[in-house]
């Protein structure tokens, strides 16, 4: 580290610490959150807020499975009580057109999102002509606790070089053998789990799932060539380098094959890096190293975000909302983002992802994951998304559990996404099916 | 007279109440059924929509899917469970020392939360970690996979409900048999009668009252087995674990389709009922006969 970046780094460092600790004093409030692995961060970030401001902060932490009717039930009635809640990118299109989050320039008109935070591809504003989460023509709605998007884990004692391309990957599985079983866990699992992983390979192919939905064209292009070639590595990676029946992996069953060092590589969530480093989880701790997800040779890096927002009910007092206003602009802080990083949170503050933290061992993943997060895509942002995720969650674990045919799996999920784009009156349309 | 008005008068709140919990809450689901519902500002806007939930419903292939293998959980894992819990409970009825102790280890299973027995299970069934897949490793040189394959996933989940709820059936058969008059018992052993002759001819015909009770009680628990399997398969791989409650839930909850949600937990309970008339009429044929 030189000098200069020492003084700089010093320099925001100091000059967050100032704007952080200028919070005004403000009534209590309750936070909505699920108990993400991230979550030990947040809630030490509370504390320093509640330390640096003495303004108070109730937390009501939930399992993932409950979050959702918790923040339904909370929003919808007359009087919610929570004043900011978490929600996950697949719902947040519910609760904007629903109006149930007040925007946030409401609160504050001055309020605006720095260029330097991780708008998670505008999902953090609304668009309410277009109906579509976009910044362009939008009004910020909430703020990202975690964008989580994938990076690329690897280790570095049986991988030379990190990979760049899909063609690496399959070159380091043709060579496995040794002490670790599998060159490449991939995530199989039915439902949102093969869905939200096989979309940075859709991406990265070019495909996707329909055509131009922001601008209205619904057409269903899940079964173009382009999904199909991302389908087959993806098969091919599972069935050629993989644990035997990717069909039943998920994310924790891929971290476990990391962490235990049966396996050589995978694309996980950047929440998961904690646990890589922790001695009483992991046996290659300092082992793994992180790169953003490989591209096919003549195709670009692509992701896919599973991010997290968090924003204010519409039914809270205004003395309440101006106190969840308070908060979030101390959580984007250069200062706080530090330390949320230092307690095992994710930042969305690009200056901290990339400024003198992310020079420390500790912190490698941190510039892998901005860069991803500079091309990261939302996907299935429209009311049918859940439905049209169940579709291609089902169809994609039957292709790579062999139930299906690649060509049967995917011109099965179009022509079912594409009925259900019917049923909603969307203007949509299909490719001709595969051969 | 006085005493007949008194009883309706004292028994009428607790019957208000009972109604107000359960016939609002069904009316209002064949309510919800017959129509598309969305939330809005204003409140909750509702349009009559019983013909397409109806056309949905007939061609909802996963749905008859989670019905089949719903069927199948209930009767094998009933099954399994009665049969089991009746042999563990003729065991601890013959033991003279410990029966207390081996009455409260058999309770261990149902006092653990169905988040642990999920993830207990699934690591004891990981193929590269389990002790299960190690186990069979050792004996067959097999790696078994038993959730990640179409074919053994839906019996992992009934062998994990069959060690979690059999404890159940010990219990109540194990009342029973020790409900039993002693002296009928002690009659038939001195007219020579030997213990499957007892079991068959004494035991079961007077055991069945709690039999009945006990597999009615366990078949509908069975039908409303979401948890471990939400936890251990989530419905998958393809839809080999995907059963009634948990389908009906991923349309309401994560879907968000209440209307279509609605009329998916009607034609549900009246699966259900009509799985209970079935076996009530058959206790009642048995009974006549």
């Amino acid at each position: 580290m030189t000098i200069l970046t020492r003084l700089l780094g010093s320099s925001a460092l100091l000059a967050s610490t100032v704007l952080a600790t200028q919070a005004l004093p403000a009534e209590p409030i309750t936070i909505l959150i699920n108990t993400s692995p991230w979550y030990g961060g947040f809630e030490a970030l509370v504390e320093k807020y509640e330390a640096d401001t003495g303004n108070k902060v109730s937390i009501d932490a939930v399992p993932l499975g409950g979050l959702l009717e918790k923040a339904r039930n909370a929003v919808r009635g007359p009087a919610g009580n929570y004043d900011i809640v978490n929600l996950s990118n697949a719902w947040v299109v519910e609760f904007y057109a629903g109006n149930y989050l007040t925007p946030l320039t409401d609160i504050d008109p001055t309020f605006s999102f720095g260029d330097n935070i991780i708008d998670a591809d505008g999902l953090l504003y609304w668009n309410k002509d277009k109906q579509w989460p976009m910044k362009h023509g939008g009004v910020p709605m909430a703020f990202s606790p975690n964008a989580n998007t994938h990076l690329w884990y690897y280790r570095t004692d049986q991988i030379e070089k990190p990979p760049e391309t899909w063609d690496d990957v399959l070159k380091t599985c043709r060579s496995k053998g040794g002490e670790v079983d599998y060159s490449v866990v991939v995530r199989g699992a039915r439902g949102n789990p093969i869905r939200f992983a096989f979309s940075t390979y859709m991406l990265s192919f070019g495909g996707s799932i329909e055509k131009d939905a922001p601008n209205g064209d619904f057409t269903v292009t899940f079964n173009s060539p382009e999904v199909k070639h991302a389908l087959e590595l993806y098969i091919k990676l599972a069935k050629e380098c993989g644990p035997p029946n990717p069909g039943s992996i998920d994310q924790g069953e891929m971290i476990q094959y990391l962490v235990s060092g049966k396996a050589k590589q995978a694309g996980i969530v950047v929440a998961a890096q904690a646990q890589m480093d922790d001695p009483e989880k992991s046996a290659v701790v300092g082992k793994i190293s992180y790169t953003v997800t490989p591209r096919p040779a003549d195709g670009a890096n692509r992701d896919v975000w599973g991010s997290w927002q968090m924003g204010i009910p519409a039914n809270v007092p205004a003395e309440r909302k101006k106190a969840a206003m308070e908060f979030i602009k101390y959580f984007q802080s250069d200062d706080a983002q530090t330390y949320y990083a230092e307690a095992g949170g994710i930042p969305v503050s690009r200056t901290v992802l990339e400024g003198p933290l992310s020079e420390q061992e500790k912190f490698r993943w941190m510039r892998p994951y901005s860069q991803a997060s500079r091309y990261a895509k939302q996907l299935l942002q429209y009311q049918e998304g859940a439905e049209i995720e169940q579709i291609i969650g089902l169809r994609l674990n039957q292709a790579l559990i062999g139930e299906l045919s690649v060509d049967d799996a995917l011109n099965t999920a179009a022509t079912e996404i594409h009925d259900v784009f019917v049923r909603t009156g969307r203007r949509t349309g299909l490719l001709p099916p595969l051969q | 007279m006085f005493d007949r008005h008194f009883r309706l008068i004292t028994i009428a709140p607790a019957a208000l109440l009972i109604l107000s919990l359960t016939v609002v809450p069904a009316i209002e689901l064949v309510r919800m059924a017959g129509a598309k519902i969305a939330f809005t500002n204003d409140g909750v806007e509702r349009t009559a929509a019983l013909a397409e939930n109806i056309g949905r419903l007939a061609n909802d292939w996963i749905y008859w899917r989670a019905l089949l293998n719903t069927l199948a959980f209930v009767i094998t894992s009933t099954l399994a469970e009665l049969v089991l819990g009746l042999v563990l409970a003729l065991a601890a009825q013959r033991m003279t020392r410990a029966k207390g102790m081996v009455r409260t280890l058999m309770l261990m299973p149902i006092l653990i939360p169905p988040v642990a027995i999920g993830n207990m299970w699934r690591l004891m069934y990981n193929p590269e970690f389990g002790i299960i897949a190690h186990l069979v490793d050792q004996v067959a040189g097999v790696r078994l996979d038993m959730l990640g394959s179409t074919s053994t996933a839906l019996l992992a989940v009934i062998i994990v409900d069959v060690w979690h709820w059999t404890p159940f059936m010990f219990l109540i058969l194990l009342a029973g048999l020790e409900g039993l008059p002693e002296e009928v018992m002690q009659a038939s052993h001195l007219d020579g009668a030997n213990s499957l002759q007892r079991l068959r001819f004494i035991v079961l015909p007077m055991l069945w009252p709690a039999i009945a009770v006990a597999f009615v009680f366990r078949s509908i628990g069975a039908f409303k087995v979401f948890d471990q399997i939400y936890l251990l398969t989530s419905g998958g791989p393809g839809v080999s674990t995907e059963v009634l409650s948990l389908y009906v839930f991923k349309v309401f909850f994560q879907n968000n389709e209440l209307g279509y949600g609605a009329l998916l937990s009607l034609v549900t309970i009246a699966i259900v009922c009509s799985y209970l008339a079935v076996f009530r009429i058959a206790q009642r044929t048995k009974g006549a006969l």
